[in-house]
């Protein structure tokens, strides 16, 4: 081999399509197109086989392949010739193949059509250079570029993000300081964050940064979309050429024509044309914490070598929200009640109120609309009926979250209520479709409901 | 063989590939950079950079055996026809342009889908040959299940 196929990485992204040479033992030679070859080991590549075609057919009669790889860095092409060795149904190559298939077909709102068949394993027996696929050294200007080149999880940024997650004393802070580091270490300017919500199998997002809108209880259910995939194979999902492997899975969708493909496009804050995403499990002794996804309109931005340090920081920070998750309730336990605790001096008295809104709490869907537009369900929608309502009787504004958790009515769990990612949801979405009502923290444990408009409340059945 | 609406498709500037054999029928091939289909409707000129015409002229001129793919970055559509080589020649002057539009245009379709003009602009275009052959059979080839199946075949 001329070339050391571990210096051809790069290579294997999915970036650029790839093309299958093969020939029938009959002597008929096939030129077909790849969406995607993996890179296996220094002497080895797998290619996916989704569908019996002509290309696997001639694999089966005669096993010698020929395929070309362009480099998405330079524009180098690679030439690979290759030997068929064997196919794989199961194991960790079958897996990250399959599941990298599904998380694209998944963002199509395509989940469950492509199936991948085997990976079929190639031993590489020459590489060299495609001579009519000459690369070009980048220039220095071309900035986006030249940064995906770039190692991205460097001691140094998660030494940073380290420090950001000590200094944090909230589960809003946490979270926040998180996405923040993402962008200002790392350079990921595009994040969201979620966490399982009450409903089974569904995880809804607290946090995002880098988006016009905040997305703050966007659902997305196990196995949708990229998120999606990564809290369901409970592994981390790296996509680069995104926008092409969707327009691969559009075409054989669009072959398929499966009756069962006409499903809704999933709804997930986002880039409107992101070319690389990646997702993050955030397990803690097997739990899932929650899901950190980030994304770039880099088509290259995510890199093979990083892959050990995102699960590690997967890890970290999945022990980190759980951490404080834990503090805060046990903080919150051992509280003093509300009426004995002092008053919350720092809270200025409500703005004048220049504005009504009528608030409306529909019973039966445990929801709440506000002005006729959805604002929250579920538990978080009976927290704000509840404040609201107390508020309105009393004019009461300070509440804590122990007077919540030992509320009947609310029906949280006895043990691991995530009671405060349900509040950071509710003060997101509260930041964003209705800004005249506030939840201000005012230290561990506590918070003021802030309202700064007339506010009419009704409930419907 | 090649009906209009297929035609229109095959020029308009795509990622095209041809395929040949040895004698030990190992597969080579080569990317090329437009295709121009005769008014006969069955022949088609395929052009490659003399760079990769080195690599399969030497299997066209010994078995004829040829397989040519093509597809469209922005939506996949892809197909493939098989034929029968006839003859090579240098790429006339008149021909560069047919080249270098069908090219530009190929170039402009990868710009659509995220992967800038940089990245192939290293890539030559000429001197290029014109390698002619007879199609024989014509392969639906867009990603699906319906790959693989047979458009249209001529003896």
């Amino acid at each position: 081999m001329t070339v050391a196929l571990e210096s051809l990485t790069t290579c294997f992204q999915g970036l650029l399509p790839a093309q299958l040479f093969t020939c029938s033992a009959d002597g008929i030679p096939n030129a077909a197109y790849l969406s995607h070859v993996d890179y296996v080991d220094s002497t080895h590549v797998a290619l996916s086989y989704q569908f019996f075609n002509k290309s696997r057919r001639n694999i089966t009669e005669n096993p010698q392949a020929l395929v070309f790889v362009p480099d998405p860095d330079t524009g180098q092409g690679w030439s690979l010739r290759l030997k068929y060795v064997r196919s794989e149904t199961e194991g960790p190559l079958f897996d990250r193949m399959a599941l990298r298939i599904e998380a694209i077909a998944s963002y199509c709102g395509l989940k469950g059509i492509f199936k991948l068949r085997a990976a079929d394993i190639y031993e590489v027996l020459h590489v060299e250079p495609v001579a009519e696929e000459v690369g070009t050294v980048r220039p220095q200007s071309h900035q986006a570029a030249a940064a995906a080149a770039s190692p991205i999880f460097t001691i140094n940024a998660l030494q940073t993000l380290s420090a950001r997650i000590h200094r944090a004393d909230s589960l809003e802070t946490l979270v926040d300081s998180i996405l923040l580091a993402l962008e200002e270490s790392f350079g990921f300017s595009h994040s969201m964050f979620l966490v399982p919500a009450e409903e089974k199998d569904v995880l809804v997002t607290i946090a995002t940064r880098g988006y016009s809108e905040n997305g703050a209880g966007a659902e997305v259910r196990l196995g949708e979309g990229i998120c999606g995939m990564v809290a369901e194979a409970r592994k981390p999902i790296r996509i680069s050429g995104l926008m092409r492997g969707m327009l691969y899975a559009l075409a054989m969708h669009r072959e398929a024509q499966n009756p069962d493909s006409k499903r809704r496009r999933i709804p997930l804050p986002g880039l409107p044309n992101p070319e690389s995403q990646l997702g993050v499990p955030l397990l803690s002794r097997g739990e899932l914490v929650g899901v950190l996804c980030v994304e770039s309109e880099v088509p290259y931005r995510f890199h093979e070598e990083d892959k050990a340090s995102i699960e590690l920081l997967g890890s970290y920070l999945a022990i980190a929200v759980q951490n404080m998750l834990l503090q805060e309730r046990t903080a919150d336990t051992i509280a003093e009640p509300a009426a004995a605790a002092p008053p919350i001096a720092a809270l200025a008295p409500s703005a004048p109120a220049q504005t009504r809104r009528e608030v409306v709490y529909y019973a039966a869907d445990e929801c709440i609309m506000v002005d006729g537009e959805y604002l929250i369900r579920s538990i978080p929608a009976k927290i704000l009926w509840r404040l609201l309502s107390a508020h309105e009787a009393t004019g009461r504004r300070e509440f804590t979250n122990r007077e919540l958790r030992l509320d009947k009515s609310l029906n949280l769990p006895e043990w691991k209520d995530n009671l405060e990612s349900r509040l950071l949801l509710l003060r997101r979405r509260l930041e964003q479709k209705c800004p005249q009502i506030g939840l201000i923290s005012c230290g561990r444990g506590r918070f003021a409901l802030d309202v700064r408009c007339e506010l009419a409340l009704a409930t419907r059945p | 063989m090649i009906e209009p609406d297929l035609r229109a498709f095959l020029e308009g500037g795509l990622g095209i590939h041809i395929g040949t054999r040895t004698a030990r029928l190992e597969p080579n091939g080569a990317r090329a950079l437009a295709v121009k289909v005769e008014e006969d409707r069955l022949h088609l000129i395929v052009y490659l950079a003399d760079a990769a015409a080195r690599r399969v002229v030497p299997d066209l001129r010994a078995n004829s055996a040829v397989a040519v793919g093509f597809a469209r970055p922005v939506d996949e559509r892809a197909c493939q026809i098989k034929g029968i080589f006839v003859d090579v020649r240098p790429a006339a002057g008149d021909e560069r342009r047919v080249i270098e539009e069908q090219w530009e245009w190929f170039r402009a379709n990868l710009e659509r889908i995220g992967i800038p003009r940089i990245g192939t602009s290293g890539w030559p275009t000429w001197p290029a040959v014109a390698i002619r052959f007879r199609a024989t059979t014509v392969f639906e080839q867009t990603p699906g299940p319906d790959a693989g199946t047979l458009v249209a075949a001529r003896s």
